[in-house]
């Protein structure tokens, strides 16, 4: 079945949300468990002078997923984007986001059949 | 040395990318709540293909650079930075409102569409002058 604009766009941000949320997450978590580490354990920096800038643009391009989001009406209600708001500022808060895009991607699924 | 250079010629081509879809996709949101539909096609495929790329180069050689050339401790790069997230938000903000304007949704017009235009072109100057002067 032919899927609406709509439709297509709608999947198409939460699979982006999906992905820049997860990649977010999982690079503070390489920062913080094994660059830090690295650079306070054994005096290698090299380790945070590139997932330093790495985590930063991941955590932009998430931010930037949730200002389109906000911005660019679609099936979220408030209590959904607070949450992905208060996920940005949460240390690990992308690993929290995987269940609810999860849901929200499986329904955008089901809603084009 | 080589390294940095080529860091900071990839950063400045990324902004100039990105500073250029800004004003292309400034100028489209404000034809397509207008009507513009053609417009906002055209300027939408530029932006997802070429803007938005160049806005993630824009964050990650700028941070490499800093790390690189250890500027993060210089005052003019944190108001420089103050900039560069003033204009990655209204990359997302116009991002959004090209979104309901694909899907048919109604935008209302700004009554002001020449001030977001200003605010990109001061943020630019702004930019420029800090990058370069360093003053502080």
């Amino acid at each position: 079945m032919a899927m609406s604009i709509a439709e297509n766009e709608e999947l198409a941000l939460i699979r982006k949300l999906r992905v820049a949320s997860f990649v977010e997450a999982s690079t503070l978590l390489i920062l913080l468990m094994i660059a830090v580490p690295l650079k306070h354990a054994l005096g290698y920096a090299g380790a945070t002078r590139i997932m330093g800038p790495v985590h930063g643009a991941a955590f932009i391009a998430y931010a930037w997923c949730v200002i389109v989001a906000v911005s660019g009406g679609g099936d979220w209600s408030r209590r959904e984007l607070t949450r992905l708001i208060l996920a940005a500022f949460i240390p690990f808060g992308g690993f929290a986001n995987a269940g609810l895009l999860r849901r929200k991607e499986a329904a955008a699924q089901a809603g084009q059949q | 040395m080589i390294d940095y250079l080529w860091l900071k010629a990839a950063h400045v081509a990324a902004v100039l990318i990105f500073i250029g879809g800004l004003f292309a996709q400034a100028i489209g949101v404000a034809a397509g709540a207008r009507g513009g539909t053609e417009t906002v096609s055209l300027v939408s495929r530029w932006d997802e293909r070429v803007t938005l790329p160049a806005m993630l180069a824009v964050w990650l050689t700028g941070a490499f650079v800093a790390a690189t050339g250890a500027w993060f401790p210089s005052h003019w790069l944190w108001a420089k930075l103050f900039f560069v997230v003033a204009l990655s938000g209204i990359h997302g903000v116009q991002a959004g409102r090209l979104r309901r304007l694909r899907r048919s949704d109604e935008v209302k017009p700004s009554a002001f569409p020449f001030a977001v235009l200003v605010a990109i072109a001061a943020s630019v100057a702004a930019i420029a002058l800090l990058a370069v002067a360093k003053p502080f």
